[in-house]
């Protein structure tokens, strides 16, 4: 019979996998595939140029053009999957980027509070709080049927905790918590970095999420 | 930059468009996407039966969403009982999440005979969008394609 820490580890491991597989897929398409796709396009600029014949000027002209867009959808797609700001900048510059894209798509104005200053934490923490409020805000979207959501994060001396909110339509947590995946996974990244996570909702008035870390 | 296609008059008289489509068809939600004119991201720009304002400010790239799609291939698209009849994720239909529709069809408008644009109609309710309708949206998009080409 499995015991507990094995579980927890067999979660932590298929967890850190995907996340370490996403990363490397993101960083493929962003330094790999975009890199020579850029360069055939500094071709097709080049080609241009030296072309006389206006037809095949214009042809050239219109793969440049489409290669350009490839370009940038293959750009957008790597930072979609795994956000270099993430890494490089922290978990706040990340989320400030994201909303701003989570805006554009959902229509969904969120409002985002920080409260004392940002520490440096562990690319996994960094990761795990990321893709929870992605999480908490995907259900947003989906579910609450509203305008408008609202994020604070507040960093205490050893701890962070992180609330996500709106005034949406609010559900049963015990009967979601039985049907969706996605919540229990919250919860479960959040025990895999020693967080907590706390989901309160009320119907026709909206739901609260919770996350606190511990900082060493 | 956004699409600028249309002086003010013309607006008023865009959605008084989408308003007729909505009488005509008898259905919850009409809008318009268009694509931007400096960019390949689609944009909706007029609604009727709006339950909200969050479709101003939805944006989509090229070839996602109902919008992009429908104008990448220009081709309609139609959408029943969803989310449970879709390709992909819910979260891959912003429009349908954001009016809270159940069934959707969207046929592509043409500028200069390409697509640039996307006229949806949509129902909140279980009343699929019947064949019939869909027919009469198309003519409609055709009727709002040459208001917009001038």
């Amino acid at each position: 019979m499995e015991t507990q820490p094995a579980k927890k580890n067999i979660s932590s491991y298929i967890i850190q996998s995907q996340e370490d597989e996403i990363k490397r897929i993101a960083q493929e398409l962003h330094e790999g595939v975009g890199q020579t796709l850029y360069s055939l396009y500094t071709g097709m600029q080049f080609i241009q140029t030296a072309v006389d014949q206006p037809e095949m000027k214009g042809y050239i002209g219109d793969m440049a053009q489409m290669m350009e867009k490839t370009i940038q959808e293959i750009r957008l797609l790597a930072v979609e999957l795994h956000p270099p700001a993430l890494g490089t900048l922290g978990l706040l510059p990340a989320l400030k980027s994201y909303l701003k894209l989570y805006t554009s798509t959902y229509g969904i104005i969120v409002d985002l509070q920080n409260e004392g200053k940002e520490v440096q934490i562990r690319e996994q923490e960094r990761i795990t709080l990321f893709r929870v409020c992605q999480e908490a805000l995907a259900n947003i979207a989906r579910y609450a049927d509203t305008m408008s959501a609202g994020i604070i994060l507040r960093w205490k001396p050893g701890k962070l905790s992180i609330t996500i909110k709106d005034k949406g339509k609010g559900f049963d947590v015990d009967a979601a918590m039985k049907n969706s995946a996605g919540i229990a996974a919250m919860m479960e990244r959040m025990l895999l970095i020693n967080g907590k996570c706390i989901i309160s909702s009320k119907i026709g008035e909206g739901t609260s999420i919770d996350i606190t870390l511990p900082l060493y | 930059m956004e699409y600028k296609g249309c002086s003010p008059g013309e607006s008023v008289l865009v959605d008084q468009a989408c308003e007729k489509v909505l009488t005509e068809l008898e259905c919850d939600f009409v809008g318009l996407a268009l694509q931007n004119t400096d960019g390949p991201d689609v944009k909706w720009h007029y609604a009727a039966g709006n339950s909200n304002e969050k479709y101003k400010r939805i944006t989509v790239r090229y070839g996602k969403g109902i919008a992009g799609k429908v104008i990448s291939t220009g081709r309609p698209m139609y959408v029943d009982n969803f989310p449970e009849n879709i390709a992909g994720k819910a979260l891959e239909y912003p429009i349908m999440l954001a009016e809270g529709l159940k069934h959707a069809y969207a046929v592509p408008i043409h500028f200069n005979g390409v697509p640039k644009g996307v006229l949806l109609i949509g129902n909140r309710s279980e009343q699929p969008i019947s064949e019939s309708r869909q027919s009469t949206a198309r003519d409609a998009a055709r009727t709002l394609e040459k208001k917009l080409n001038g």
